[in-house]
Parts: C-alpha cells; structure tokens; sequence
C-alpha cells in the first residue's frame, strides 16, 4: 500500500524535481570522506565495498543520517511474459529513460520515520525515483508495476540494496554503524556485476524531517593492466580484437594437435 | 577464480575448464563442435547469453581446426564440399548476426534461440536415437549394417551438378550452398557449429559417404565460427577474450582425447549416446517454455 502511494507521489514529483537532485542549501558542514576513491578492477577482481565514513556536526548527535551510492543512470526496458499458445513470451515492452545501474541506501532507522515521501522522492533516495519512463505503457497495464519489477530486478541481481538500521551491519552484506560522538561508517557491497563506471556516495543529513546538509564524494572504479587493454581493444579495435581472438583460436587448435600428435 | 574483462563477472578457472573440456571430449568422440552444450552451459555458469554465444564460437573454431589438422592426415576432408558449404556459411552467418542484433533490441533472442534449440536438438535427437537402434538391432540379428539410404535424392536431379571426387558424388552445387547458408545463421543465432545438423544433413540429404562427412563439416564450422567471431567483435562487442583462452584449453585437449577414444569405439553406440542427450536437452528447453514463469517481469531489448 504505502509503495503503490509513493508511486502515485513520484509521477508528481519527478516532473518538477528530477533535476533537483542535490540540494542547494546547506546549513551544516557534513564531514565524510570514502576509504577509497579509486577502485581498480584487475584478474581477480571479485566486487569490492565503499566504505564511507562522516561525522554528524550535531554534539548532542540529534539528526538521521542517509547515504546512498549511486551508478551512472542507465536506458533500461522491462518486458512482461504472455502465455501464447502455451508458450511463455516476452511481450508489452516499456522503455525506461533513466535507471540507476546501482543504488545502495542506508540509513540508521527506516527512511519512511526519517523523511515524507515527497522527500525521498525529491532527493531521489528510493531507487524507483530515478526510474523515468521513457515509452508510453501498454494499455492496460500499470505503469508503477514495471517500475516495481525494474526494482525488484535490480535488488535480485544484488545492484540495488537497502539497509534501514534494523538488523545489525553485516560483514559480507555491509551496513550502517553508529559510533559515539557522531562518527558513522557506511559499508556498501559492489557486486562484481556493478558497472564499471564513475559511482557517487552522497551523504545526507536530516532533522526532524528535513534535509540539513548533505555531501557527495565521487568514486571511481576503473580497469586496469591486462584486463584494461582488452577491454579497449574490444571497444576501440573491435575488428581487430575479433582478429586476433580468430588467431589464438587457430594458434590453440594447432598446438593441441601437434602435441597429440607426438605423444 | 578470474575476472571476465567483457563479461564483467568473476568465474571458477577450474569449473569453466572442466565444463569447456567435457564438452570438447564429447565433439572429438562425436565430431560435432559441441556449442550446442556449451552454449547453454556458460548460460547456467552466469555468462549473459550474448556472450556466451559469441565467445563459445572462438572455442569451436579452436576445436575445428585442431579436429581439421587430423582430419586431413587421414585425407578425410572433401575440400570441394568443404569449400560451397563454407560459402553459404559466410552468406548465412552474416545474416545471423544481423538477425541477432535485431532479435537482442526486440528482447526476443531468448525466445527465439529457446524455440530453435527445441526443434532442432528433439528432431535431430530422435533421428539419430531411431537410426543408430535400428543398426544396433539389425547387426545383432543378421550381423550386417544396414544403412537405408536412398540412391538418388534432390541433390541428384537439381541444375549445376559438379563431381566431388573424394566423396565420389556427381551433385548439384545448390544443396550444399543453401545447407551451408542454413548452418551459418544458425551458428550466428545460436551459438553452435552447427555440426551435429550439418552432419546428418551430408549424410540423408547428400548422400556423402560417412568417413569424409566428420572432416568436411569441421571445416564448414571453423570457417563459419572464425567469421561469427569477427562479426559479433565488430557488431556487438561481446567476445570475451580471457573467457575464449579458458575455452580453448578445455576444448581442444578435452577434443583430442574424444577423438582417441571414438576411434574405438562402434559409431551406432555414440549416435544412440548423443541423441539421447540432445532429446534430454531439448526436455529442458520446452519446460522452460510451458512452465508458468515465477517472476513475470524481465530485463529485455538489451545487450545484459
């Protein structure tokens, strides 16, 4: 009930606000700052975490804090499978302008207790406010399901996750922890299936519902040595790159009979 | 475990060997390239499917040709065959990764490459299964081969009829053509050489006799594999090289071991054995076809 209501709320919402994803005013300085800035992906890559760390500037620590990290929004198209003739099929496609290809959301208690809907719509921090349509909706169908299904996708594909502050942080899963004095850590997994690509942490914090102060720190994963250059080979000499795999594939056959041969 | 620099996922090095060496044990037992396993494999390993299309065609142009090199110690390849086959491949394989490209942004590749691997592995599966038990029936009854194959076919009576020599036919060089155009889009489609259709096809269509039809046929699946290669590199950018490398090394030892112990071993058994799988395999497609899925939504008209 209350995610069909937030839906209903972000079609008012995302027209006015979809650039207003960062707030102009900032009462209080935010101090956060990521482990790591840059992100190296090499042969035994295996996913990596964001670790962000701030402070809440509020001595007596009043204040929720929200950190979200975000990918590169992303053109994205969810089908709906149609019994024809027995057969299941993809049909009733809707095209999504703007998705973010990864969406991490943590928060110390439940968003909703935080800030009202329109909030987290207007600071975009439920994934499903990203989302745009891009593609008139079959008729008949509901627009904010294929929103809904983009999301629960994306969260089975571990690219979108959420952690509200009720269970206690995890190791593998990552979390948010609150320590004395204001000090908070975020830990987010990035999946190895997490896009390469220039990522965001954004620190917010709010007060009794409304946005004080908030942060973005820019994280950058990248490839780098061998993996690097295929990848830029594939891209940029993409002829080239089909060549040459065609040549190690020759090579590979012709070693392997020669050695079988002898033997 | 490695990371997949086009695939962008880590896979277990010795798993993808294992899976890639098996495989290539079966197609030199057999003298099919064996994408057809592979394929649907490196889908279940997590491989998106464009790639693993894609990139399961640099492993079996890797297996054609170490197959081919022994093939043509024993002088067991109709190059004149090999060579109009090839043609239509190229034509054919073309088209395929064109069709593939558009099918990928329609979101019906899925569909498509699941309604092609069921027709085509359950047909071909019962063929073979029904062919090889009547042979394994008749050859204990009376001891002697019967293989029923009629003198002429279409082949035989079409315009432009050429002598192949090594096969000792004097055919039209239209079957061959379209027959190699039909495995190279197939090959681009699905991912496959193609090899276990072609093969059956030389033997009941152009009536080539058996002991030239495996080397013939691995070299119309390496020249089309080689070209889908280039293709998809150029069209789509989904050939994942450190992927191909594993492959490869999988493939082509597992190959040359299958091809040792299928020079052992009665043919009719290994044709009873692969119909079986491909009627197994093609049970898994269909329940995945008619079974009412869990999650109706899907990602679609994509490359992931």
């Amino acid at each position: 009930m209350v995610r069909r209501a937030l839906a209903a709320l972000a079609f008012m919402a995302l027209s006015a606000t979809a650039s207003a994803q960062q707030p102009t005013e900032s009462l209080n300085d935010l101090p956060a700052a990521v482990v790591e800035e840059q992100i190296t992906v090499s042969s035994d890559y295996r996913g990596s975490y964001v670790t962000v760390f701030g402070v809440n500037p509020d001595r007596r620590g009043r204040g929720d804090i929200v950190v979200v990290v975000r990918g590169p929004n992303e053109g994205a198209v969810i089908m709906r499978k149609r019994n024809f003739y027995g057969l299941w099929i993809n049909g009733d496609p809707v095209e999504f302008a703007q998705a973010p290809s990864f969406f991490a959301v943590l928060s110390n208690r439940p968003l909703r207790q935080i800030a009202n809907a329109q909030s987290i719509w207007q600071y975009q921090l439920d994934p499903a406010a990203s989302a745009q349509l891009a593609s008139a909706v079959p008729a008949g169908a509901d627009p904010s399901a294929y929103r809904r299904a983009l999301v629960r996708l994306r969260y089975r594909q571990g690219l979108y996750q959420s952690y509200d502050g009720r269970a206690r942080p995890e190791a593998d899963r990552g979390g948010l922890t609150m320590y004395q004095g204001g000090l908070f850590r975020a830990v987010v997994r990035l999946p190895a299936n997490a896009p390469i690509a220039q990522y965001y942490a954004d620190t917010y914090l709010f007060r009794e519902g409304r946005l004080v102060s908030s942060q973005r720190i820019p994280v950058t994963i990248s490839r780098i040595g061998v993996e690097r250059r295929i990848h830029d080979l594939a891209t940029n000499a993409s002829w080239l790159y089909g060549i040459v795999t065609v040549l190690l594939a020759l090579f590979a056959g012709w070693v392997a009979a020669l050695l079988f041969r002898r033997t | 475990m490695i990371y997949l620099p086009i695939a962008e996922m880590p896979v277990n090095v010795l798993l993808v060997l294992l899976v890639s060496g098996g495989v290539g044990f079966v197609s030199g037992l057999v003298g099919v390239g064996g994408g057809f396993i592979m394929t649907p494999a490196l889908i279940f390993l997590g491989v998106p499917a464009p790639v693993a299309v894609a990139t399961g065609a640099s492993q079996i142009a890797a297996t054609s040709f170490s197959g081919i090199m022994t093939q043509t110690r024993r002088k067991t390849v109709d190059w004149r065959m090999g060579l109009l086959l090839s043609i239509g491949g190229i034509a054919g394989s073309g088209s395929g990764v064109w069709l593939f490209e558009r099918l990928l942004r329609l979101g019906q590749l899925d569909l498509i490459i699941s309604i092609l691997y069921l027709v085509l592995l359950s047909s071909v599966g019962f063929l073979m299964l029904s062919e090889s038990y009547s042979v394994i029936r008749g050859r204990t009854k009376s001891g002697v081969s019967i293989l029923r194959r009629p003198a002429r076919t279409v082949a035989h009576t079409l315009p432009f009829r050429i002598a192949f020599p090594r096969s000792g036919l004097y055919i039209s060089i239209i079957p061959p053509l379209v027959l190699g155009f039909a495995i190279g889009a197939l090959a681009a489609i699905m991912g496959i050489g193609g090899g276990f259709i072609l093969i059956p096809a030389m033997i009941y269509l152009l009536r080539m006799p058996t002991h030239v039809v495996v080397g013939t046929s691995l070299f119309q699946v390496l020249v089309v594999s080689s070209l889908v290669v280039i293709l998809q590199s150029a069209a789509t950018q989904t050939v994942d090289l450190v992927l191909a490398a594993l492959l490869m090394l999988g493939g082509v030892i597992g190959a040359q071991f299958g091809a040792r112990v299928g020079a052992g071993l009665k043919n009719e058994h290994i044709r009873a054995l692969l119909g079986v799988l491909l009627i197994l395999a093609s049970a898994k497609f269909l329940f995945d076809l008619v079974v009412p899925p869990e999650e109706q939504y899907v990602f679609g008209g994509g490359l992931w």
